[in-house]
């Protein structure tokens, strides 16, 4: 890492050298001779990147590289930080201020047709039926009060809420950092892209960045709120689940999110839509899309876009330092509510039936990093205890519940 | 869309109602999908029950047997696999080693090999 800084900080330091030399040795030419090839020459310049360079969009492609450089060499979260690591460098390349549509807030440029996605809530639909197409729930089905923890996790979008308030952000912007708390990539840039679109780059790049630390993040909470004995518990296994039920479970998911939370129609209705195509048996071939080239391609449209529409004057603010310290601390809030819950409940059950309050920690939604750390943590206090079904039911309802909230948020703020 | 805020002039209270309100909706929420999904293996049950019944057949399942875990599941698959798989044909045991006769080319030979450039004499 510090030779990586060394490498970064002379290649910064090399390019302002050159960047300032150039410019003022391109003015003093065309001003001395006035001839039309350096007249040609100095239009060049002013044309170009160097030119129209700020030290921010420096500060945002250096950030960009970073994230590429975690990506690559850690492996975190790859999938996403390629694409936004790449869209940061994109669209903080310094542009001409001339007609050509070239920028991502230029109508008419590729770009600006490809972030219609991002703006209009496309990409983040698509996502999750892709995600539906992916998931097996039967682990939730089989034992369904394990979905009250990915209700209980969701605490950590209220009290961030009720945080960014505090903080002073304005109540669209509040509702839309609040998503971060869900720990749901898709359903947070869904949210801010309705209420909050000018933050909607830190957001993303906020609950990205997180969702990738969940391995960091979550087992200092969760070894802190269990005692050793309560995170050896073992629970049953889960029972087999009929075609009849995983068939049924979509179609009745679905009509009962979109009647009770409409503002989450756009989300749990592909979620559910993506789930029955892998379910019914009859449409293989659309599920496979879905959950393959699909996924892929809107998640390499998704990432870039977002990284393409952080600028430097709209990332480098207090704001976006406020918003990742809310992200952490909502992180952690959403973590300690599934735990603490997974508890209580323990508290109403026979002996036999009692859960692993560890698999409270997987109510967050991110899907399916949470529920690795628990089956982790879990084996770490008793390598004969497999916890990763059971913490899959908690986990996907929690992608229920963040989008259930989202749409809440939505219907208040709208 | 939005109701019982008014968004130009809010104040706290409107925080803690927005708060209470979307936190109390997602438990609802995840709570009537448990009641439904709870119930549902119970009367897809009855139906199968009432068709058996029909039929004029006898239920000797009880409730807890007609689950079965995905531990025994896993075990069935796992020995109908091993099962399949040491199906042979029947073999004679006798193992030989056959000659094989490779007609001359020489696009193989030995004698074009490139290590023999040593012995080449113009």
């Amino acid at each position: 890492m510090r030779r990586f800084v060394k490498y970064y900080t002379a290649l910064a330091m090399l390019f302002m050298l050159f960047v300032t030399g150039m410019q003022a040795e391109a003015q003093a030419v065309a001003g001395e001779s006035g001839g039309a090839f350096f007249n040609g020459l100095a239009k060049f310049w002013e044309n170009s990147g160097f030119s129209n360079f700020d030290i921010r969009q420096l500060v945002m492609i250096i950030i960009g590289l970073v994230l590429i450089h975690l990506a690559i060499k850690f492996k975190y979260e790859p999938l996403l930080l390629v694409p936004i690591g790449t869209g940061l460098i994109i669209g903080n390349i310094p542009l001409p201020v001339s007609d050509a549509a070239i920028g991502i807030k230029d109508e008419g440029s590729v770009l600006y047709y490809l972030y219609f996605g991002v703006g209009e809530g496309v990409y983040p639909s698509l996502i999750f039926l892709g995600i539906g197409a992916m998931t097996d729930f039967s682990s939730l089905i089989s034992n369904p009060k394990l979905m009250l923890l990915g209700a209980a996790a969701q605490i950590g979008i209220f009290a961030t809420f009720i945080g960014a308030v505090l903080l002073g952000f304005e109540i669209h912007e509040a509702g839309a950092i609040a998503i971060i708390g869900g720990a749901d990539g898709p359903t947070a840039i869904f949210a801010s892209s309705n209420l909050a679109p000018h933050l909607l780059g830190s957001i993303a790049i906020a609950a990205y960045s997180y969702m990738a630390l969940v391995p960091v993040i979550q087992p200092p909470i969760m070894r802190l709120l269990t005692k050793k004995r309560e995170r050896i518990i073992k629970m049953p296994p889960p029972r087999a689940v009929s075609k009849t039920e995983k068939v049924l479970f979509p179609l009745i998911g679905l009509m009962l999110t979109a009647f009770i939370s409409p503002g989450s129609l756009p989300l749990l209705g592909m979620l559910f839509f993506g789930n029955l195509l892998k379910e019914s048996g009859v449409t293989d071939r659309l599920a496979e899309t879905a959950r393959t080239s699909m996924v892929d391609i809107v998640t390499i449209l998704l990432g870039l876009t977002v990284g393409a529409s952080t600028s430097a004057a709209m990332f480098l603010t207090v704001g976006s330092i406020k918003i990742f310290l809310l992200g952490a601390v909502s992180f952690g809030i959403a973590t300690a509510g599934g735990v603490i819950f997974a508890k209580a409940m323990n508290l109403f059950l026979s002996k036999e039936k009692k859960i692993n309050p560890l698999i409270g920690a997987a109510g967050v939604s991110a899907v399916p990093a949470s529920s690795r750390v628990v089956q982790t943590e879990g084996q770490k206090a008793d390598p004969s205890n497999h916890l990763l079904m059971h913490a899959m039911a908690p986990n996907v309802s929690g992608v229920i519940g963040s989008a259930v909230a989202a749409g809440m948020m939505l219907s208040f703020l709208m | 869309m939005n109701f019982l805020i008014d968004l130009a002039n809010w104040d706290w209270s409107d925080i803690f109602v927005i708060t209470a309100v979307g936190y109390s909706v997602v438990f609802a929420v995840l709570i009537l999908l448990i009641i439904v999904y709870k119930l549902m293996p119970k009367v897809l049950n009855l139906q199968l029950k009432r068709r058996l019944k029909k039929e004029g057949r006898e239920i000797t399942a009880k409730s807890d047997e007609e689950y079965v875990p995905g531990e025994v599941n896993a075990a069935v698959a796992t020995a109908l696999h091993l099962y399949f798989n040491q199906q042979h044909d029947e073999e004679s045991n006798i193992i030989t080693i056959k000659r094989v006769e490779r007609t001359y080319s020489p696009w193989s030979s030995k004698i074009y090999n490139m290590n023999n450039a040593r012995h080449y004499q113009p």
